[in-house]
């Protein structure tokens, strides 16, 4: 099959590899037919993951056809169209019985950190990611969601990672009827985390980021205002200016380890990788939230360790959620919400590029041009 | 301060009202993350106590060091090799919370991708390799 190829920091490319196997009884091969490139790929791929190795195919957002199925998978069939969560997750560990399937016990050896993950090195347990023409998905039973008959793959290919996320971004901010919810970054998860925020009642919603582009979509997709930190002497202060000079509410980091803003944490962090990547993003939200108010952290970080303003959070009070996301937990809500028109997450797509074209769209991705939000592959062209 | 505070409710109000399903997850009741830890019973279509456990390949696979054996189900993605597959089996050994298990990883991953670039066009590396060991002569005999 065809399949995206790690070649080390800042190379990836398209080449053949060995078609996926079931290597466990409740394993299902899945023919990719839309497969997304995340953000955190672009960690993947500038070396700030540990493990990630040469060879290794990316990729943790897809959907497809079920194209085979182990001999104790009970609940699909082959034909059966999935959207498949990014986390791997087993239903019966100690954390998954209690909704935590992010922390699944039973399918990472290699770290505590998380479960196992597709595509996203061996630290989260060595799966090999989407960005391919099939894809081994193990527990197959507990993870992958059934395309309703009458929606198609990019209505809900987003349900895998990004909408999830950004729904629980918001969702840990405990945000009140007509709090101020500050989102930091306007990428596809911020966007996401922006909608979640007024569907659960916020009041005003502020989006800080440096491109000019994306804060002009965010303010046409998710109707919210906007700050460029750039055009800012000091983005805390002006976020406590608009907000009677206490701070927002709630602030959300969906940003992550390459955050820009600061000269000393992108030297440190994103250039010498003296800590793990720039905690920036981190720190503006906790130095402009309110005392008593919550910081919620969608952003990736990895370890093994950040320079993070915790002294900050301690004496102004503040709440601190964070976590990776507990996918199969959201879906069906998230599905609703996309059924009902209340979230068209097709409409953050602003590329796609048939599989071939693999190193063009990270390209343009990582890059930032002609305008992208979020590309999308077609492992199998149109099919 | 009246006036303000009715103005801003008013201006947001005509914000909500174009918003497709402004407030309807308002109700903390209504959101699926809440609470964050549910009543333990199985997820999805998950029917094992305990899963049933991947059989081991015929390549190393790691683990951290915590662990007495292999999770029930792994990735094989890349199997360890040369060098960087030596440094990975040394980090593996060494818990996760030490630095240095981190930074052996991080190592063998610079490591992982030298290797695959000298083995990966051997003739490439020959050429460069004999290049630099005759530049270097040639410069020995131009400086004597």
């Amino acid at each position: 099959m065809q399949a995206m190829i790690f070649e080390g920091p800042y190379r990836v490319s398209v080449g053949n590899k060995p078609d996926p196997v079931i290597l466990h009884p409740n394993d299902a091969i899945v023919r990719v037919t839309r497969s997304a490139i995340c953000g955190s790929d672009l960690h993947l791929l500038h070396g700030f993951i540990t493990d990630t190795r040469v060879g290794c195919t990316f990729g943790h957002e897809f959907a497809g056809v079920v194209e085979e199925v182990g001999t104790s998978v009970r609940t699909l069939k082959p034909g059966d169209r999935v959207v498949v969560p990014f986390n791997i997750s087993c239903g019966t560990c100690f954390y998954c019985q209690r909704g935590l399937t992010a922390c699944c016990e039973n399918t990472n050896p290699n770290s505590e950190m998380a479960s196992g993950v597709y595509g996203y090195s061996h630290t989260t347990g060595g799966y090999e990611g989407g960005q391919a023409q099939y894809v081994r998905v193990p527990f197959a039973d507990v993870g992958p969601m059934k395309i309703p008959d009458d929606m198609d793959e990019e209505e809900v290919l987003f349900l895998s990672d990004i909408l999830p996320t950004g729904y629980q971004g918001a969702e840990m901010g405990n945000i009140q009827p007509g709090d101020t919810v500050v989102v930091f970054g306007a990428g596809p998860v911020g966007l996401f985390a922006m909608k979640s925020a007024w569907l659960l009642g916020a009041g005003r919603v502020i989006a800080v980021d440096s491109l000019e582009y994306r804060l002009d979509f965010a303010r046409k997709y998710a109707q919210v205002e906007t700050l460029n930190f750039k055009d800012e002497e000091n983005i805390v202060a002006t976020l406590k200016e608009l907000t009677r000079g206490r701070g927002p509410d709630v602030c959300i980091d969906a940003v992550g380890l390459e955050a820009e803003g600061s000269a000393m944490h992108s030297i440190l962090g994103v250039k010498l990788k003296l800590e793990a990547g720039s905690p920036t993003a981190i720190n503006w939200a906790i130095q402009s939230a309110r005392k008593g108010g919550t910081v919620s952290i969608i952003g990736v970080y990895g370890p093994p360790w950040n320079m993070v303003a915790i002294g900050t959070a301690m004496n102004k009070g503040l709440t601190l959620r964070m976590g990776q996301c507990n996918v199969k937990r959201y879906m069906p809500h998230l599905l609703e919400h996309i059924r009902a028109g209340r979230i068209d997450a097709r409409g953050i797509i602003t590329h796609r590029f048939p599989l071939a074209e693999l190193p063009r769209a990270y390209e343009l991705f990582e890059k930032k041009r002609d305008g992208c939000i979020k590309c999308v592959l077609l492992p199998h062209g149109h099919a | 301060m009246a006036a303000e505070h009715e103005q801003d409710m008013t201006t947001a109000e005509q914000v909500h009202a174009d918003i497709p399903g402004w407030g309807v997850d308002g109700d903390p009741e209504n959101r699926p993350g809440v609470p964050m830890l549910l009543k333990p019973e199985p997820r999805g279509g998950a029917h094992w106590h305990r899963p049933e456990r991947q059989p081991p390949p015929d390549f190393p696979v790691f683990k951290r060091a915590e662990l007495d054996e292999l999770t029930p189900a792994f990735g094989t993605a890349a199997p360890p090799k040369g060098l960087s597959g030596v440094l990975r089996r040394v980090a593996y050994a060494i818990p996760e919370n030490r630095v240095r298990h981190v930074m052996l990883l991080l190592m063998a991953d610079r490591v992982d991708v030298l290797e695959s670039r000298l083995l990966g066009s051997p003739a490439k590396t020959l050429g460069t390799v004999l290049s630099l060991v005759g530049g270097s002569w040639l410069l020995g005999r131009l400086r004597t």
